[in-house]
């Protein structure tokens, strides 16, 4: 019993980690909480359907396609949108607001494309293989695989390549990265790429294992604003191991509570790390 | 005719009572409350559940307020200390927690079945067909009185102090006041203002569910006053007006467009969205507010 909700943890969480790093990350190097990064998962997860379901292109293929779609997307709203506001010098709290517009618009502009009602991924449903008294599908192994191949990814992207070191120098000290030569607003712009590449793998798992519905993304921001801050929001690898605390405590704790409660357990964590070590688990922020 | 104009005037009416407290937060004290409308939910509730159970109205609708307040101080507490984007998280996560809550607590709340059947102040005083006017004679004087408290405190030192608590926190602070006491009483005042229009919004509906308080109602709320002057209790209103008679003139527009139900609420939404972008892109200050007065320009 304790066993199959923590796999299910892992599952779940690997999806919120997924989420959280691409949040993090736009925090780190953008310097605001983005409120429409859930709708990117949903985004994610849609595209993913169009191109499997109406353009016939098979689930992988879709897949593929979708992750890229959605990052041009995010540097298209870069350049009509971030960049203006970045060079009329807006503040935190200008662009926070403005994301809950982008938010509200993206994701009812999904609703009149796909109609408001939940979906599936054009795919067979899968048996669930019994691995030792846990019962998990295909799906939720290869969602635990990917999630975790591509954090080695992001890994390798922040410590091994030219790319990573611009980041955290931005990251570090804004001016000082820009009279160094780094092309500042490229370097943002790689990164809503790498943030929102990464919301839509991370709709696309949540698609898999559950199904798409146009509120999909925005239903899990609170989980994954919690494993952001429970890792120390703007770090990477802290938003990872939180993806995963947050993941497991909300399956485990429908072991005591009920189910409806779960997304209760992430707000409770949150508001813990705020009381007690605002800059979270692995520092950072 | 007059049936519609009063239940304009009560929504208008009630959501400026409801963005009043948002603009006492954000316009007066640069507080970023995402979760505006679970503060609305408690009040209303609160009211419903009370006066169910026999507790006079006026003090139904104040056990709601002291609760809400509550609540804001509590959330404030939590995060006010840090960065401002933590109270924003917070309470946006909060109004869901709340409505999770309202949905779940079905032996309390009913769930989504909602409440109705609950007592209305003055109910067995006039006749059903004549009650909307009573009540919107009372969503009136409310929001005058809400109206004019707010003025009288923005011109009082405590207003002072929380304005320029929003406009340099650490001169304030130089000056020996405590900014973070000035910020959570700001935001639990706000809050109680919440409860009050979500209780008159369950004596308006006569019947509540969960889904009267999703995450968007924050949001109606948010552009009201920025597009009347964040800061500015006037501008609020206008606001509240302006937004209300967009929703009128969609709902009467589409009548002539062939959408669904759910495409075309939808297309309402994505406008909503739209205009909140272009405010904070092209005119933060909204219509009527002063430039100085705006906590996003610095």
């Amino acid at each position: 019993m304790i066993g199959q909700l923590i796999a299910n943890g892992i599952v779940y969480g690997c999806i919120i980690a997924l989420g959280a790093i691409g949040l993090s990350l736009a925090y780190r190097i953008m310097n605001f909480a983005n409120f429409a990064h859930g709708d990117f998962l949903t985004l994610g997860a849609y595209l993913t359907l169009f191109f499997a379901a109406t353009l016939n292109l098979g689930f992988p293929a879709a897949c593929i396609l979708a992750i890229p779609v959605t990052a041009a997307f995010a540097v298209a709203l870069d350049i009509g949108i971030w960049k203006p506001m970045r060079s009329i010098g807006a503040s935190r709290t200008a662009i926070m607001i403005l994301s809950i517009g982008v938010s509200i618009a993206i994701r009812n502009a999904l609703i009149i494309f796909f109609r408001p009602d939940a979906l599936r991924f054009p795919l067979p449903v899968m048996e669930s293989m019994n691995l030792g008294g846990i019962l998990l599908t295909s799906f939720q192994i290869s969602v635990v695989l990917i999630a975790l191949a591509s954090m080695l990814v992001v890994h390798a992207l922040l410590s091994r390549t030219v790319l990573g070191k611009s980041m955290r120098a931005l990251a570090d000290n804004p001016d000082l990265a820009r009279i160094t030569g780094i092309n500042v607003d490229r370097v943002i712009r790689y990164t809503w790429m790498v943030s929102m590449g990464l919301a839509a793998l991370a709709g696309i798992m949540f698609g898999l294992i559950t199904h798409i519905n146009p509120n999909m993304g925005w239903s899990i921001i609170l989980p994954m604003f919690a494993a952001a801050i429970l890792g120390g929001i703007g770090n990477a690898y802290g938003a990872m191991a939180g993806g995963l605390i947050i993941g497991l405590a909300q399956e485990i704790s429908t072991a005591i509570l009920p189910a409806e409660y779960k997304i209760a357990v992430s707000f409770a964590i949150m508001i813990a790390v705020l009381f007690f070590r605002p800059n979270g688990l692995l520092g950072g922020g | 005719m007059l049936d519609y104009l009063i239940s304009i005037m009560l929504t208008a009416g009630i959501y400026a009572i409801f963005a009043l407290g948002l603009n006492l937060q954000w316009g007066y004290s640069g507080l970023l409350n995402f979760g505006h409308v679970a503060f609305m939910a408690i009040g209303a509730y609160a009211t419903v559940l009370l006066g169910m159970n026999g507790v006079p109205l006026i003090f139904a609708v104040l056990a709601g307020m002291v609760l809400a307040g509550a609540c804001g101080a509590f959330l404030g507490v939590a995060t006010l200390r840090l960065r401002e984007d933590y109270l924003a998280i917070v309470t946006i996560g909060f109004s869901e927690i709340i409505r999770f809550l309202l949905l779940n607590w079905s032996s309390l709340t009913r769930g989504s079945f909602g409440l109705y059947g609950y007592p209305r102040p003055l109910e067995g005083l006039v006749a059903h067909e004549d009650y909307n006017i009573v009540l919107a004679g009372i969503v009136i004087i409310v929001l005058l009185l809400v109206y004019a408290l707010l003025e009288v405190l923005a011109k009082s030192p405590w207003g002072r102090v929380l304005k320029s608590v929003r406009d340099d926190e650490a001169v304030s602070i130089s000056l020996g006041k405590n900014a973070f006491s000035y910020k959570v009483q700001a935001l639990a005042l706000g809050s109680a203002i919440a409860a009050l229009s979500g209780s008159l919004l369950a004596f308006y509906l006569q019947y509540i569910n969960p889904n009267n308080f999703q995450p968007i109602e924050t949001f109606y709320a948010w552009i009201m006053v920025i597009m009347g002057g964040s800061g500015s209790n006037r501008g609020t209103i206008v606001g509240a007006i302006l937004l209300w008679g967009f929703f009128s003139t969609t709902r009467f527009l589409e009548g002539y467009i062939s959408f669904s139900p759910s495409a075309s609420s939808a297309a309402r939404m994505v406008i909503i969205g739209v205009i909140l972008i272009g405010l904070m892109m092209f005119r933060p200050q909204g219509l009527f507010g002063r430039k100085e007065d705006l906590a996003v320009g610095k």
